[in-house]
């Protein structure tokens, strides 16, 4: 299965933060933050609670417009553009706290995942013209593929809010994954997991990596971090601390300083 | 002309003065419990006719009569958030919406039959001539209801400041979970608040009843004009609501008297529809509109 | 297949009931439907709240009465106009409108409402003013004259079969699937890609143009309107209707429609008490069913069947 029609050439820069900065009241929530983001990795932001992660988040994905720096995705800049229509140009994301269409089934909520790709209006819908019933048919196949790839396609008929707390984490990356993104952003996927669901989580990231869809986390939970990230950036109180491989970022000692005295225990 | 003008300005005061107070109502209670209560024109129907009935009907002193209507109608408020509201199951704001249609509708019908489907009136607080201001009238009965509603706004200030019962109502109008985490009763502050907000109609109703007829079905404009004033002066926010008041009274005399009475009525809402336009907080409402 | 027994049951009724006064009933109950039923798309499955929607039903109602009495229109001439207006209207009203939420759009609309109904009121040289617009005519094809009784029946209730039928089309298409993720979180909606504010604005002045048709089928059923039939409180009536009856659910419209159109009926014997029981009925609904009758009778029924259902073991799969 190919999530992808066009794969982008592997290692471009799909995606540069260049020195963005947002601040709400006082409170400066980024400050001069750049990185660059390689088409076809995982590549995470980490740090501790306040530290900008979400913010970082919302101007990617265009809820916010940062006051000052550029976002470029692939080659365009994304700044005050609205968050519907970067997510046509392929820009998906989850929510830190799982953000589903509660009321509709887990098949409908990858269909609404798939709205992009299809084109259906009001007057098409009132219709049902055959081009309509075709583009229908399509949807609910390409959906049933996303709910296998995830592991929910027994479900696919339950109300997604019925759905155990974890599984409503895949649906929401399945849902995402229905836009056919090039660019995918995780808020915080780990959280409120239990360790065999972070394992499959793992295991389902480096699948979807392995579409050559580019991942972006932002991440509390260290084991899975470190685990598939293959680079990371530090923030903390709104600037970058430190960026590099897992590796380097253990050693750091900035990294190191920054964490301790709050969350020690959680840095392997 | 400069004399005309001034007349219409005594009354856009006097009336604003009224709108003020259940602009003030449905404010406190929105930003206690993000509520917007249809019913607070029936509170103000209620003042009225309390007032009626206590002063004209069973000859109590005014001060006696204004004080028993408006606690009745604080009781009101409380009975209406422990058995309406306070049951809902699911608090979804267009639930509770209709439940304070509901209410509003069930008080309506109540009046309508301990009443009846008369207009009533009541004479003015005092005897007092006339004043000549610049050769506009003002009525005595303008200057104590702007009086009234003057000690009102101050009574409020001074329990939202120094009292800690306001000040914890402020907390929870801040942050209903944070205030709650810290030890304050959220429930007893609703309760509160619905009391407090009712009561605020019952005056808004005592002071209009010398100045119109009152009657079973007074309430729906008077509480809608009232809301207009919130949001123009921005809803959640008290002095918001004097100033909104002030400006929808005078703004409505003013059209009335310059341009045509089959205005008055669409003024309230020509306001209400632009200032949602240019800014929807209000004139004095914070920028985030997020609320529901 | 729900269409085709719908169809049935319409088409009996018609043709069993004689009695004039159940048929008009039942006329009425169709108009309030097709009101329900605009308002639901809006309300109960885009969930925005529209407390102004009488306006619509107004200037249907309106447009189609000057158009006919003042100025001599056929009403089939004066049909289409009446719906571009309504939709022109509407349009220009959501434009700025639907960027507010919650209460404020609540609001807005409510302010919408007010005026309108005093345009209605006050501009007395077009639409008769307090005292009402009178003479509008019948409506006919060819010779023969559709006035009320059994024809009036069963157009008023073809165009709620045609108006239940693009609704149940629009819900389970891409589009209604669109306005639920609205209504669940209109940001996981917008973060879809989903044009929230377009689709917003769009599925007002759908649910505005079924009310601008009631509005004309009202006209030409009574042949008088005046301002008080579009007054705030039938703005108030139509969301109750929406509500009682269950919010998102297309047959919801029918059920809580019939409910409000007989309950006042209904209500006449207790004279003097008459509101004051629909004030409780109200309350009572909205506290112990706030889903609605309808779902809260789908509700227990289905959480009686799905007991069966266990959770999923996430490890094991």
């Amino acid at each position: 299965m190919s999530v992808l029609d066009e794969k982008p050439l592997p290692l471009q820069t799909l995606l540069r933060v260049d020195s963005v900065s947002m601040s709400f009241g006082g409170i400066q929530a980024l400050n001069e933050v750049s990185f660059d983001v390689k088409a076809g990795t995982i590549h995470s932001v980490i740090g501790p609670n306040g530290a900008g992660k979400t913010t970082l988040f919302n101007v990617i994905t265009g809820a916010y417009v940062p006051d000052r720096g550029r976002i470029l995705y692939e080659e365009q800049e994304v700044q005050g553009r609205k968050v519907h229509e970067l997510v046509r140009q392929g820009i998906a994301r989850t929510f830190q706290n799982v953000e589903l269409f509660g009321s509709m089934s887990v098949l409908e909520n990858i269909l609404v995942g798939r709205h992009v790709r299809t084109r259906c209006g009001f007057l098409g819908a009132m219709g049902r013209w055959s081009w309509v019933k075709k583009e229908e048919v399509e949807a609910k196949r390409r959906a049933l593929e996303l709910l296998e790839f995830v592991g929910l396609v027994d479900f696919a008929h339950h109300r997604s809010e019925d759905l155990p707390f974890g599984w409503q984490r895949f649906l929401e990356i399945g849902r995402a994954l229905g836009a056919d993104p090039r660019l995918l952003l995780l808020d915080e996927p780990a959280s409120g997991l239990n360790a065999v669901e972070t394992q499959r989580l793992g295991d389902l990231l480096e699948r979807i990596r392995g579409q050559g869809i580019t991942l972006l986390l932002v991440e509390h939970d260290m084991s899975l971090t470190m685990g598939i990230s293959d680079l990371i950036v530090v923030l903390h109180q709104g600037r970058k601390l430190a960026e590099g491989t897992p590796k380097e970022i253990q050693s750091n000692d900035e990294v190191i300083a920054a964490y301790l005295g709050s969350d020690r225990e959680s840095f392997p | 002309m400069v004399q005309e003008i001034l007349q219409y300005l005594f009354s856009g005061v006097t009336n604003g003065a009224i709108y003020a107070v259940i602009a003030l109502g449905f404010t406190m209670l929105f930003s206690t419990t993000s509520l917007i209560n249809f019913a607070q024109g029936e509170f103000v129907m209620l003042g009225a006719m309390g007032l009626i009935t206590l002063w004209k009907g069973f000859q109590l002193p005014l001060g006696v009569a204004f004080l028993l209507s408006t606690l009745g109608v604080a009781g009101v408020g409380l009975l209406m958030e422990r058995l309406a509201i306070r049951t809902v199951r699911k608090p979804h704001p267009i639930v509770l919406v209709i439940i304070t249609i509901g209410a509003s509708i069930l008080l309506k019908g109540i009046a309508m039959i301990a009443w009846g489907k008369d207009a009533h009136s009541a004479p003015a607080f005092s005897r007092h001539p006339p004043l000549e201001v610049a050769g506009a009238t003002l009525l005595f009965q303008s200057l104590w209801i702007i009086l009234i509603v003057v000690a009102v706004v101050l009574a409020l200030q001074a329990f939202y400041r120094k009292s800690l019962t306001g000040k914890a109502m402020q907390a929870c109008a801040i942050n209903r979970k944070a205030a709650s985490l810290i030890g304050i009763p959220s429930e007893k502050m609703t309760l509160l608040a619905f009391a407090l907000s009712a009561g605020m109609g019952g005056i808004g109703g005592v002071l209009v009843a010398p100045i119109t007829m009152s009657s079973y079905d007074m309430g729906m404009l008077l509480g809608l004009k009232g809301f207009c004033a919130a949001m123009l002066g921005g809803l959640g926010n008290s002095w918001g609501a004097v100033l909104g008041g002030m400006l929808l009274g005078i703004l409505e005399a003013m059209g009335v008297g310059l341009f045509s009475s089959s205005l008055k009525d669409a003024i309230a809402f020509l306001l209400l529809l632009g200032i949602l336009y240019v800014r929807p907080s209000g004139i004095l409402g914070e920028k985030a509109i997020h609320r529901f | 297949m729900k269409q085709i027994l719908f169809a049935v049951a319409v088409l009996t009724m018609g043709l069993t009931i004689s009695q004039s006064y159940h048929l008009q009933l039942l006329t009425f109950i169709g108009i309030h439907t097709i009101l329900a039923l605009g308002l639901n798309m809006l309300m109960g499955y885009a969930g925005q709240i529209s407390l102004g929607h009488a306006a619509f039903y107004g200037l249907g109602a309106y447009a189609t009465g000057i158009l006919t009495a003042h100025w001599g229109w056929s009403p089939w001439a004066a049909l289409p106009v009446a719906l571009a207006g309504t939709f022109v209207v509407a349009f220009l009203v959501a434009l700025p409108m639907l960027k507010l939420s919650g209460y404020y759009l609540g609001m807005g609309t409510l302010g919408f409402g007010m005026i309108a109904f005093i345009v209605f009121r006050e501009w007395s040289s077009l639409t008769g003013g307090d005292s009402g617009l009178v003479g509008i005519p019948s409506l006919t094809v060819g010779t023969f004259s559709v006035s009320s009784g059994k024809p009036y029946f069963f157009l008023v209730w073809g165009c709620v079969l045609l108006a239940f039928i693009a609704c149940e089309r629009l819900v389970d298409s891409r589009v209604g699937r669109a306005l639920r993720a609205i209504h669940d979180s209109e940001k996981a909606a917008a973060a879809m890609g989903i044009d929230t504010s377009r689709l917003k604005i769009w599925v007002f002045v759908f649910s505005a143009v079924l009310a601008g048709l009631a509005g004309f089928l009202y006209a030409h059923l009574v042949t008088f309107i005046s301002p008080n039939s579009f007054g705030f409180l039938v703005s108030i009536r139509i969301v109750t209707m929406v509500v009682i009856g269950g919010m998102a659910s297309i047959w919801g419209s029918l059920l809580g429609a019939a409910v409000l159109t007989i309950l006042p009926d209904w209500l006449h014997v207790f004279t003097d008490y008459e509101m004051v029981v629909y004030g409780l009925i109200l309350m009572a609904i909205m506290i112990f069913v706030p889903q609605g009758l309808t779902r809260g009778i789908l509700d227990t029924y289905e959480r009686s069947r799905r007991k069966a259902f266990t959770t999923p073991d996430p490890s094991q799969s």
